[in-house]
Formats: C-alpha cells, structure tokens, sequence
C-alpha cells in the first residue's frame, strides 16, 4: 500500500504470460523453459534505504521484495485469494480470530524452518515501534496477536472482524521473514533480509545494484505460478537506473533485460521494435486522481468543487500526453479493483456549467486578467507537485488543466517541490489541490484516504485523507464495510462509499497508476503478481 | 559550470610559514564549511528523523519517532547537536549516514574514486581538446580562428543533461558503439567523460587561445625567433608554456565545476559516486551525509588549489619578486 | 575581432532585446494557449519550430520566454558580480584585518559545491524565476569575487595609482576615478560569458525539478521539459537551446569586441 517514491507509469489490463510468449530470436522457440543464465532488470523507481519491506514500506520496497520474500497468501488474476505460504485459513464466527494452515517442508533460505513462530515473529517484528513500519503496521491495526496453535497452524486474534486481513496479508509489505534473521540488528537485516522466496539476496551495492542469486532449495511457489521447484534464472542483477531516457537506451543496447517506470512516448517508440514486449500491470487501491482539499476555501463548498472538475479538460490532456497507453478513469479505485465503481457523467468537461456553479457560488466577477473574485479575494488555488512522483508527462497534464480551468476563470499556481517539501506543504494545510498516489490491495484503501480519521496527521506529519472528507454517514458506511464478509453486503457498502465520494466531487479521477514494464524478447515468462502488480522473475527465463 | 577564474597571484613565501598558513586555512574552511551546511539543512521543511524511517511522508508512529531521535541524538536542543556534531566531528567522526544506515565514511569511500577518477578524466580530456582548439585556431589562420571560436562558445553553451542525453542517443542507440548507462571497464566511462569534459573544454579553449595570442605577440617569443627558433619549437617551448599558467589557476575552480557536473551526468548514467549520493542526501534532509560530502568536496578543491599554487611557483618564467607581501591566497 | 563579426552580434542581441520588450510583434499568439490534440508536431510552416506535449506553440513560447530568459542571466550575473565586487573591494582595498576576513569568507562559498549553494537556496525560499536567479548568482559569486580581488590587488600597486596616492586624493576619488574603471573593464568579458552560463545554470535546477514555474515559457525550463521526448521529438529541446546558444554568442562576441575596442584606446 502507499505512496511510492517515484515515477511511475502506463495503462489498463495485465497480460501475457509464459507459454507462446514468441521469442522471434535464437532457440526455444518451441515455448520450453531454458534454466540458467543472468537477467538484468532495471529499476527508475528510488533506490530502496532498506531491503526489509517491514520497515517503513513503500512501492520500490516491494518491487525487489517480491524476487526474495513471500506472503501467506496471494491472489489470482481474477481477483480472489490464494494459497501461498499458508494451504488453508478460516475465520471465526464471531469474526475475531483466523486460523492459518502453514505449508509444510518449507525452510528460510539461512536454514530456519517456517513454522507458526515464523509467523507470531513477523507480527510481532511489524508492531515493533523499533521496527518504524509503516504501511505493514496500518494494515495490522486490528490485530491483537498471533498464537501457534501446532506448530503448523498459526491462529491471529482481532480486536474487530477485518474484512481486509486476507488482502493486507498478501502485500509485499507484510511477507514472512526468518525470525533467526529478524532478531539480528536492523541495519543488518536492512542489507539482506532472509526470506523464503526463489531467489537470495547476496550483495547490495548502494546506489548501484543489488545481487541475487537463485534459491536451489525452493519449494514454496504461490498456487498461480506456472512451474516447481527453483527457478529458471541463475541470478538477477537489480539495477538503479534513475533516468528514464539512459534506461530506455540500455534496455535497446541489451545492456539490460527488463525496465519499469516506462514512459509514455518510450511505450510508442517501442511497439516499433520486434525486440521489446510491452507488460502493462495498473496498480492496485486507490487510482491517480486529484484530491480537492474540502477543509479549505475556496474548496469547502461543493459548487466550487464542481465547477473546478468541470473545467478541467482531462480527457484531451491524457489523449495528447500519454498516447493511448492510458486509459480515462471516472473512480475512486484501480481498475483492477473489483468493487470499484465508475462514474463517467460526473466528470463531463462542461465549462457552461463551471460558470454557472460559480456564479451560483458568489464568484460572479472577473478582474482584469480574467480569474474570477469574490469579495476582493481572487479565485486561486495552490497546487503543489512532487517531482519525484509525477512523472513528466502528468507534470504536463496539471499545466493542461491549469491552462483549461483558467478560462473558467480559476487561478492554479503550480508548485513543483522536492518530497521533503512536498510533505512539508501538504503537513501545514497549504494545498487546495495535490495528487498523491496510494497503493494497496482491496477496496480498504478507501478507508484510509477518505475516513475522517485520515485527516488526523501521524506523529511524522503524514495524512492520507488529503481531500479532508469528514463524513460521519461516509465513516460508518466504510467501517460497517471493513467489518462485513458477507460479499454481498460488502460490494454494497462500498458501492454507497464511492457514490458519495465522486458525488461530493472531492477528488477528479485521471487514470489508474501507470505501471508499464517493457522487456527484451529473449525474456520468457515474466509476469506480474495480481497482488500489488509488481514483477516476478520466478517463472522467468532467458533464450539467449 | 560558473564562470574560469584567473589565478589568484602566486604566494612567494618560505615554504614553511607557507604551509603552516594553508593548513590553518583549510582547518578554518572545513569548520566554516560544516557549520553553513548543519544549520542550513536544518532550516529547511522535512524532518531528519523521518530519513531513517523510509523517508519522507513516512506514517511512522509517533514512538518510532522517538526512538529514531534519541538514537540520533535529535531531540537535543539544536545547538546542542551542533556542539555533539563538532565533537565528533574533530575526533574524526563523520557519524551515520540516516538514510544509508552505514558510517558517512564507508558512504563516501565507496563513492569517491568514481566520482575522483571521472572528474580526473574530464579535466585531462578537456585540456586535452581545449589544447588542440587553441593550438589549430592560432596557427590555422583566420578561417580556423572563427570556427574554434564558435565551437568553445557552444559547447560552453551546453547543459549537462543535454549533453548526456543526446551523446547516449547518437552514440549507443543510433551508432550502437558504446554503452548507455555506466558498465563496468574503459567502454562504460566514455561517454560520461565526454559529457563534462565538452562544456569545460569550451572555456579553457577561450581562456588559453586568449593567453596563447598574448604569448605569441610578447618579446620573449619575438626574441626566440629572432635567436632562429623553430616556429613549433616557439610555440611548443615557450608560447604554451605562457599559455598554460591561466589555465592551470582555472584547475581549482574546474574541480568545482566537475563536482556539480557530477551531480547530472551520475545521475543519468547510473554511476555510482558522490554526487549522486549529495542529490539523494539533500532531499532526505540526511544531514551527516552532505556535510560529509560537502567536506570531502572542499578538501579536495582546497587540495587542488594548493597544488596548482605550488605548479604555479614552478612553472610561472617571470621572477620572483623581491618583497614577501605582494600577496596572500 | 573582425567587424562583421560584431555587427552580427549586435544585430542578435538588438532582436533578442526587441523580443523581450515587445515580444507580441514577432509571435502575436499566446504563449500559454494549450491545443492538446495538436501535441508534438514537427515543424511546419504553421509552426516553424514545431509544438510541444501541450500543442503549444515552441516559436511563440521562445520569443515570449526572451524576457524572463534574459532577466535570469543578467540579474543572476548582476547579482553575482555585484556581490563579488563588494566583496572584491573590500577584499583588495580594506586594511589587512577586512582582507583577511573576506578573503577567508571567499574560500569558504569558494569551497563550496556551486550546485548545492543553488539546490539549498531554492529548496529554502521555494522554486521559481526569482529564487532560481538569485541562486544561480549567489553560486557564481565566488568566481567574479577571486578574478576582482586579484585585479584590484594588481591594479592597487599600479603606478597611476600610487601617484594619485601621493597627491593626497581620498579613498573614494581613488575608487571612483582610477581603481573602478580598471577593474570593472576586464570583467566584462567575463561577465558576457556568464550571461548565457547563467541561463544554462537556471537549466540544470530545471532538470533537477527546482527551476522556473510552470507553465511559464524560459528557455531552460524548455530545453529541460524536452529532455524526456529528446529521441522522439527533437525540436523541443534543439529550438530553446538554440537560443539560449545564441544568447551566449551575441554576448560573448559583442564582449570582446567592446574590449578590443577599449585596448585600442
């Protein structure tokens, strides 16, 4: 879940997997795996400051986490929960206790066997201040703590029913470590997490890369991959590439073998090559869109808050910057989400109509350079911008829709920050307009961006709630919905959920966070998990 | 990049007082140095703390914070840190680097022969082709004079990242000769050393082709004539040497220049250095981190000075003057 | 210097200064006028420089950035020279004890990455033309500062000027008359230089996303918001940085002419 601290990218739908995947180069052209050999992957997002995703927890975490640690569950391309390092869970009926069967005869890659201490230990580790965790620690909230019933089964007591534990416990940010490794010193640990996964991580050189070599006693596959036993690839080499343009140049030169962070005209330029396959993964939780802070003026009237969406010319905006490699959203969640709900009428650009609700709202006069006033008090609105977590192309868009919601006669002013500042403005309520990506899997994330709980900042100065909706019928209706397994019910309550979010047009949906992957054809099989989509290379081959 | 610096006049002292003085000095600057960078990473928005806890807009709980503060000391009143900071800091201590989790020391040890070893090649490189443009544009006739001008003024004129980007697009993507991105071996440094190496060569080329004409025109190269001097022996023996004095004064100034430099072309071409670790230090508010690199960067430009200083005693053919106070550096 | 050479230089620079003065007579459009589904064409004859991601128009953006490009070189450069040459003065005029202390103060901004004075200043006051510009001049003080010390120090023992020592003039008539003059004159050249190095300077903190506002049209933020389409669509940094080269030239040139002109003298 949560912010990642860079770019990112792309489009709608998952695809391609391993069988037929057509490598028009040398051998295997039949579609059978080949073992061996070294794949270089290179990452734009930052580099990691600890490979333990425990710690803190954010996207680039998960990316290289994914190669080395596993979680208790996973999920399928269609949505549901699978097995992984648990075979079987059930919860109680009072709903405050879960009782996970553990996968037998798997060990940590330092020898540890992962038995249900494993599992009391990693919770445990999370809930530790000492830890700093944050995204595992929001998602363990509810739990109370973790029993070993057998040395197979592990029993997580709750303090209230949690709909979400199942999607919480498949996230990168919660995988299993080896307790052995765990009680070693954080800096330690930070360098080489000890995990189960099919490959080890072996060396980290900062700001560089870092080295992973394969898992010979692998065992432990989640129940959607498409082979056993250890992994095709001898070794992965994790690179840092922070440029998106040398990236994609190393990726042409086959200097490397797969790239995320893919830009939008780099996606274009690449369909061209017979050389390079496009993977497009759209992250789960929230889509990118830009929240409207209600706590402020000129924002704390809805008719404002529409008239700003209505002048906002989006959909051109992202036909002329992104090329077709993304695709409009009229949600509150991911497109891969599916109890998200879309609401194309509420997001029309209709600049008769901006003018109307303004005028209907008291911004009835225009100065001199066309903003419209209001008592003296011109109609402005601060908009700062991380530039180290929108990418250009979506730097580009906010000018677009400045540019359109001027002739409605609002005044954006852009402010491009670094994260630290970023945080800064957003921490001292200096922001009328901000967009924040959030990644989580399940429809819980809207909890977390949109309870009023979320308006209250965390010790650090971090909120999610940045649109500051404090709805005590929109708080009910999302607790009720953390607390139901009933599907049914569940789908309902978040139906109503998002129809007074995108009704109380306290955010503008633009498109799912972009999430393109493009690899060199003589890689076979690499997929993205349906959890958080990032890459596997477990299933990976090279037919070079 | 800013703007070449003409030599600061050469110290004629004894070499011990001389020393003695530049030792105080450069102990004054690094103290100067670190107290300017501790209060104005400090002054600015993001929390240190939070460097250590996964970086900013970290949701870390209120005790985590805690911990991480009085771990690194930063719950102390402010000055407090400071004095904590100096101490250590004289004992030789660079501390902990927040973000990195490691000892500013080893951070930097590992970073600096790359970055040492690119700014080396770059400043030779670019003598070297600053050297041919002044040499071709003196003796090439007017038509070689306008077209090495023009050149130096436009390569001068070229932002780094340009510069990279395009070298990358023509010479690995388009010609596919060299590398992208930083790999291991001579192939892999090419294209980084031309990068800061082109824009530099730009102004040296000016500033020695200047010199280089002054030199030719002065009586000490009429004289050499007169004594029937080779033409290339003139300018080989005696114009060059005239010439290079300016641009040995530019060197200390170069190194600063290569150093920003090397915050850009590190970053595009993924090598690691400290440049690239100054960048990602400063938006972490990793205080440890850039003072240490801002010391190492002074000391090295401190260091280059003190050198060229001493070549300029060597090299420079007027003579000593006779009094000690014509001027301090 | 040949003459032809100046006369194309001030011819640049007179168009560069009308540009910035009137820059609707030459491109009557809106710089900030968006046509998003007319993004990222060639040139053409309906815009000869091509248009950028937003469809605006590059030729217009150019010419209507003139002004705010312009500013930031010769302000960052005022700023600079004019910090320097307090400093410089003081430096090479004052008694020993001010000497001392500047001098010491110099080698301390001196030793300093220009960069991270720039990248300090502007992650403290915000990003945007103003702070951009003050930043690039505090970064390049440090060198206009050694080149005026080292020439009032030279200039100082100048015979004219022990003369005017000997005949009693104060300070102030020493500085006006005699040192200024001196000093000032071969900073000029330098000081052409920096104009164009100031405007690629301000480019830089651009690429590292502290430059100027969007979406206002200067040339380094242009040639920076190009640098991800580069391999796709080269006119939107080739044209910015055309001009920002041209700048640099009509200055440079139109700098040494001027002090061919004052040697002949």
């Amino acid at each position: 879940m949560k912010r990642f601290v860079a770019p990112l990218i792309a489009i709608a739908s998952v695809a391609l997997l391993v069988a037929g995947c057509s490598t028009t180069s040398t051998g295997s052209s039949d579609g059978k795996p080949v073992a061996g050999g070294t794949l270089v992957y290179a990452t734009g997002d930052a580099e990691p400051t600890c490979l333990d995703p425990h710690v803190g927890g954010n996207y680039p975490q998960a990316l290289v986490a994914t190669q080395y640690l596993e979680s208790l569950v996973s999920k399928n391309k269609a949505g549901d929960i699978i097995p992984w390092l648990a075979t079987k869970w059930s919860e109680s009926a009072d709903g405050l206790s879960w009782d996970f069967t553990l996968r037998t005869g798997v060990k940590f890659t330092d020898g540890t066997p992962f038995e249900a201490d494993a599992v009391a230990a990693n919770v445990a580790h999370l809930q530790d201040p000492a830890t700093a965790s944050s995204t595992g620690y929001l998602a363990l909230q509810k739990v109370t703590g973790v029993t070993a019933v057998d040395r197979h089964t592990a029993r997580i007591t709750l303090s209230s029913p949690d709909s979400a534990l199942l999607d919480s416990l498949s996230q990168p940010w919660l995988a299993i470590e080896s307790p052995t490794a765990l009680k070693r010193s954080q800096a330690v640990n930070c360098e080489s997490p000890v995990g189960t996964g099919p490959f080890v991580v072996t060396k980290w050189t900062h700001q560089q890369s870092i080295s992973l070599v394969r898992n010979e006693g692998y065992t432990s596959p989640p129940a959607d991959a498409a082979h056993t036993g250890a992994a095709y690839l001898k070794a992965i080499d994790w690179r840092f590439l922070p440029d998106s343009v040398s990236r994609y140049a190393a990726l042409t030169a086959g200097t490397v073998d797969v790239i995320d962070n893919v830009q939008p005209d780099t996606l274009v330029a690449a369909k061209k090559s017979k050389d390079l396959v496009a993977l497009d993964a759209p992250r789960p939780g929230a889509s990118n869109r830009i929240e409207l802070n209600s706590s402020i003026a000129p924002f704390d009237d809805a008719r404002v808050r529409e008239a700003f969406i209505r002048s906002a010319n989006v959909n051109d905006a992202v036909t002329s910057l992104f090329f077709g490699t993304a695709t409009r959203s009229y949600s509150a969640l991911s497109s891969v989400e599916k109890l998200g709900v879309s609401e194309p009428k509420l997001f029309g650009y209709d600049q008769k109509a901006a003018a109307t609700l303004l005028d209907a709202a008291g911004w009835g006069t225009k100065n001199a350079d066309g903003y419209r006033t209001k008592n003296g008090t011109v109609l402005e609105l601060d908009f700062p911008v991380s530039t180290n977590q929108s990418i250009p192309a979506e730097q580009s868009l906010f000018e677009q829709l400045q540019a359109t919601s001027k002739q409605a006669g609002f005044k954006v002013n852009l402010h491009p920050l670094d994260l630290s500042s970023w945080y800064g403005a957003l921490g001292k309520n200096q922001y009328n307009l901000v967009s924040a990506p959030y990644t989580k899997v399940g429809p819980d994330v809207l909890r977390i961006l949109f309870d009023s709980a979320g308006t209250k900042p965390a010790p650090s100065g971090y909120f999610a709630n940045h649109s500051q909706v404090k709805d005590p019928a929109l708080d009910a209706l999302l607790e009720k919905a953390a607390q139901t397994s009933d599907q049914t019910e569940r789908a309902s309550l978040y139906k109503k959920a998002q129809e007074i979010v995108l009704g109380g047009f306290y955010i503008l949906p633009l498109y799912d966070q972009q999430n393109h992957f493009l690899r060199r054809s003589v890689v076979s099989g690499l997929r993205a998990m349906p959890t958080v989509s990032t890459p596997t290379m477990y299933d990976a081959w090279l037919s070079r | 990049m800013a703007l070449p610096v003409a030599a600061a006049p050469p110290v004629r002292r004894g070499p011990l007082p001389w020393l003695l003085l530049r030792l105080g000095g450069v102990v004054f600057v690094l103290w100067a140095v670190a107290t300017v960078t501790f209060f104005a990473i400090r002054l600015i928005p993001g929390d240190p703390a939070e460097a250590v806890l996964g970086g900013p807009g970290s949701q870390a709980s209120a005790a985590a914070l805690a911990q991480v503060r009085a771990d690194y000391g930063l719950d102390l009143p402010l000055p407090l840190q400071y004095l904590h900071y100096l101490g250590r800091l004289a004992a030789g201590d660079l501390g902990r680097s927040y973000s990195l989790r490691e000892p500013v020391g080893a951070v930097i040890g590992q970073n600096l022969g790359g970055t040492l070893l690119l700014a080396l090649l770059s400043l030779l490189t670019a003598a070297v082709i600053a050297l041919a443009l002044a040499a071709w544009s003196t003796r090439g006739g007017r038509w070689a004079s306008a077209v090495t001008w023009v050149l130096e003024v436009v390569s001068a004129a070229l932002p780094h990242f340009w510069l990279a980007i395009s070298l990358i697009l023509l010479f690995s993507t388009t010609l596919g000769w060299l590398p992208p991105v930083s790999v291991p071996g001579p192939a892999g440094l090419v294209l980084p050393v031309l990068t800061l190496a082109i824009p530099l060569a730009g102004f040296l080329g000016q500033v020695m082709r200047e010199s280089l004409l002054d030199a030719l025109g002065s009586p000490f190269v009429l004289a050499a004539r007169a004594r029937g001097e080779s033409e290339a022996g003139v300018f080989w023996r005696h114009a060059l040497r005239h010439a290079a004095i300016p641009a040995i004064g530019l060197a200390g100034w170069a190194f600063g220049a290569l150093i920003s430099g090397a915050v850009v072309v590190e970053t595009i071409f993924a090598r690691p250095g400290i440049g690239r670790s100054l960048l990602s230090a400063v938006q972490l508010r990793d205080v440890p981190l850039v003072i240490g690199v801002v010391l190492v960067v002074a000391l090295g430009y401190m260091l280059v000075t003190t050198l060229t200083d001493l070549a300029d005693r060597l090299i420079d053919p007027r003579p000593a003057p006779t009094t000690a106070h014509r001027g301090r550096s | 210097m040949s003459r032809p050479a100046v006369i194309v230089a001030a011819a640049v620079l007179a168009f560069l200064v009308f540009a910035a003065l009137f820059p609707g007579v030459i491109a009557p459009g809106d710089p900030l006028a968006i046509h998003p589904l007319d993004s990222f064409r060639a040139p053409s004859f309906a815009h000869p420089f091509g248009t950028d991601e937003s469809g605006r128009d590059i030729f217009t953006r150019i010419i209507h950035g003139t002004g705010a490009s312009l500013t930031i070189g010769l302000s960052a450069t005022a700023i600079g020279v004019g910090l320097a040459l307090i400093l410089g003065l003081l430096s090479g005029l004052g008694p020993r004890w001010l000497d001392f202390g500047t001098t010491r103060f110099l080698e301390v901004l001196f030793a300093f990455p220009g960069l991270l004075l720039a990248l300090l200043f502007i992650v403290i006051y915000g990003p945007g033309v103003v702070t951009s510009t003050i930043a690039v001049g505090l970064a390049t003080a440090p060198g206009y500062a050694r080149i005026i010390r080292s020439q009032v120090r030279v200039v100082r023992r100048a015979p004219y000027l022990e003369a005017a020592l000997v005949l009693g003039r104060s300070p102030a008539h020493r500085l006006v008359r005699h040192l200024l003059p001196n000093v000032v004159g071969s900073l000029f050249v330098l000081v052409t230089l920096g104009i164009g190095q100031s405007i690629v300077w301000a480019s830089s903190l651009s690429y590292l996303g502290l430059g100027a506002v969007p979406p206002a049209a200067e040339w380094g933020a242009m040639l920076s918001a190009g640098r991800t389409y580069l391999g796709s669509f080269w006119w939107m940094t080739f044209f910015p940085g055309l001009f920002i080269v041209l700048a640099a030239v009509g200055t440079t040139l139109l700098g040494r002419g001027i002090q061919q002109g004052t040697r002949l003298r």
